[in-house]
């Protein structure tokens, strides 16, 4: 860059706009991180100090809400009496399940889709798309009497499947993105070292291993964190960790410290498995279409 | 062995005419043996594409022009278009397009003038690393959970922010979320907490790609900063923001998680969009008929946006790659 840095001439004006910033960006950043804190704040809090407030208008009182003895007995009761372990295992076993298979078919796919050119291509690529963006609640209706007639609705094989509608569009669209990066010519170069097809498809798979495992991981993250297909679909025996939240809520009264518990054992996960594939995630949501 | 046989495959096309220089022309090179190898990759996945959703969307049509019956044994009615043109007279139908517009606006227009302020201040900052990873929590949350969280926050008697509300003075009586005029506001800020920060991604990935030369050149012609990102990054921004738009819009009738968690669609149905009136429909009431139509009136719009998106996608203006070279 030839001259990022302007120089800046300091005025009264200027300065008070920087403090404008300042307080903007500190404002954003509380609003931002305040609920993840007060989730993590509550989950160890027992009833009576998970309720403390202060007084209306009594902004000094701010602090009631670090004023407790924390105790993990939220935790304990999920894994204990809630059996939260099942739900984590149903819930790993539909996540990668469904990502495992989109991903695989989809490299496949994309791989084709990259290196073929063939009449009608554009509305195939049209088809997939627009079964990815699809609404979840009109996938699921007729889903729903398609499983039901077939045995699948609250099995784990069901959700897997249902998954699999919004996966597999997802992992073949945005790998296909992938390839067209590869260029022909080091697969070219392969074939005339005397490689067959198959090997020269695995000469080129390094260079997009790294996007086919941040996409599984993308994959693992949307299934995990769905919950219409698993409160419909998995309803029954296929219970994942956003359906047995959402069951915390219960007609007497909501159970808000082991939701608290359980918003932290679902969402912890994935924030670090979001931190691990960082650099591929704007790509992930936005379909492919912006490049960072 | 491989070279033979291009050896041979050159001769018989009669190409063969010893020292001959070899363009990147893939399609010429053994084309047709290609072609069935790569069908056979594309074909598991596309059939398996199919079975889950071209089959079911068979389905939904005839489904759509049946009266469902779930009870086993008993067979579905023809209902003709009776389905569809009950939708006409249908208040609730109406009404939930346009609370579903409504919703989509309210979010769309605060995420998009929050995220690109937020990604503005925040370009070349010494902060951008930090607060990118502060960004990434709320996105990875289920939207289940960021619907329970909410809902605790807005609590009328332990709501941290029912609390902030009541003693800034804003809120007069009632709970936030039992409040018509409070809930939609209330849903809506669930639904900016979590996707600004993707909002400011994609802008600070647009914003990297403007190209420092015109800001320069616009900065020695006199322009100041202001004038600066109007006539220079905006129209740079622009297709990154497109980007943003479709795809927040889409998502926001593609999940309704944190709606149907916090609201149910109430109270008295003013946060009740289109996708929840179909859960209602579909799942509640269980008239699976009524909901297929619905669900098609709901696929058309997710069509016309696919054209959109595709579109968008393509066109060679809207390349997004600066250099080709990512």
């Amino acid at each position: 860059m030839a001259s990022r840095e302007i120089v800046r001439y300091k005025s009264p004006a200027r300065s008070a706009f920087s403090v404008l910033v300042i307080v903007f960006l500190i404002v954003f950043f509380v609003w931002t991180v305040l609920p993840l804190a007060i989730m993590l704040i509550s989950s160890f809090k027992d009833l009576l100090d998970a309720f403390k407030l202060p007084a209306e208008g009594d902004w000094g009182g701010v602090g009631v809400m670090f004023d407790f003895t924390p105790t993990s007995a939220h935790y304990v009761e999920l894994f204990t009496e809630k059996h939260f372990g099942l739900y984590i295992r149903n819930s790993l076993i539909a996540a990668l399940g469904s990502a495992v298979v989109s991903v695989f078919l989809g490299t496949m796919a994309a791989y084709a889709l990259s290196r073929a050119e063939f009449r009608g291509k554009k509305h195939l690529l049209f088809w997939i798309i627009s079964t990815r963006m699809a609404p979840v609640v009109a996938v699921m209706v007729p889903l729903y009497v398609i499983f039901r007639s077939s045995g699948l609705v609250g099995t784990l094989p069901g959700l897997i499947l249902a998954y699999t509608t919004f996966n597999l569009p997802f992992a073949i669209w945005i790998l296909k993105g992938f390839f067209d990066n590869v260029p022909y010519a080091i697969e070219e170069a392969a074939l005339v070292d005397g490689a067959n097809r198959w090997q020269s498809l695995r000469m080129i798979m390094p260079l997009v291993a790294p996007g086919v495992g941040a996409f599984i991981v993308l994959c693992v993250l949307f299934s995990w964190n769905d919950f219409l297909f698993a409160s419909i679909i998995g309803s029954g025996g296929a219970k994942t960790l956003p359906v047995a939240t959402a069951e915390l809520v219960q007609p007497v009264k909501i159970q808000w410290g082991s939701i608290m518990a359980a918003g932290v054992v679902t969402t912890a996960p994935m924030m670090f498995l979001g931190l691990l594939i960082r650099r591929y995630l704007v790509t992930g949501l936005t379909m492919g279409a912006v490049r960072e | 062995m491989a070279v033979n046989e291009i050896d041979r495959d050159l001769l018989e096309q009669g190409e063969y005419r010893g020292v001959r220089r070899v363009d990147y022309v893939p399609q010429i090179f053994n084309n047709q043996p290609a072609r069935y190898y790569l069908m056979w990759l594309l074909l598991p996945a596309v059939l398996l594409l199919a079975a889950i959703s071209l089959y079911p969307f068979v389905w939904l049509i005839y489904m759509s022009l049946h009266e469902v019956q779930l009870v086993p044994g008993k067979s579905d009615l023809w209902a003709g278009v009776d389905n569809f043109t009950r939708l006409f007279s249908d208040k609730n139908f109406a009404r939930g397009w346009v609370t579903l517009f409504k919703y989509s606006a309210l979010c769309l227009s605060v995420e998009i003038s929050l995220g690109v302020l937020v990604a503005i201040i925040l370009n070349n900052s010494r902060l951008e690393k930090f607060f990118i990873t502060i960004f990434l929590m709320p996105m990875m949350m289920a939207p289940v959970v960021a619907g329970f969280l909410y809902m605790f926050l807005y609590n009328g008697t332990f709501g941290w922010y029912f609390w902030l509300l009541r003693s800034l003075g804003v809120l007069d009586g009632g709970t936030i979320l039992g409040n018509k005029s409070w809930a939609m506001g209330a849903v809506v800020a669930t639904d900016v907490w979590q996707w600004t920060p993707l909002i400011a991604l994609i802008t600070l990935a647009g914003l990297k790609r403007v190209p420092q030369e015109q800001l320069e050149a616009n900065m020695v012609d006199g322009a100041g900063p202001i004038r600066n990102f109007f006539s220079v990054a905006l129209p740079n921004l622009y297709p990154f923001l497109l980007i943003a738009i479709l795809l927040r819009f889409m998502d926001n009738f593609r999940f309704i998680d944190t709606i149907l968690i916090m609201t149910g669609g109430g109270p008295a149905n003013a946060t009740k969009i289109l996708p929840t009136y179909l859960f209602d429909v579909s799942f509640k009431f269980f008239e699976l008929g009524r909901g297929a139509a619905i669900a098609i009136s709901l696929l058309l719009l997710t069509i016309l946006l696919g054209l959109i998106l595709t579109k968008v996608f393509e066109d060679p203006t809207h390349k997004l790659k600066a250099d080709g070279t990512d």
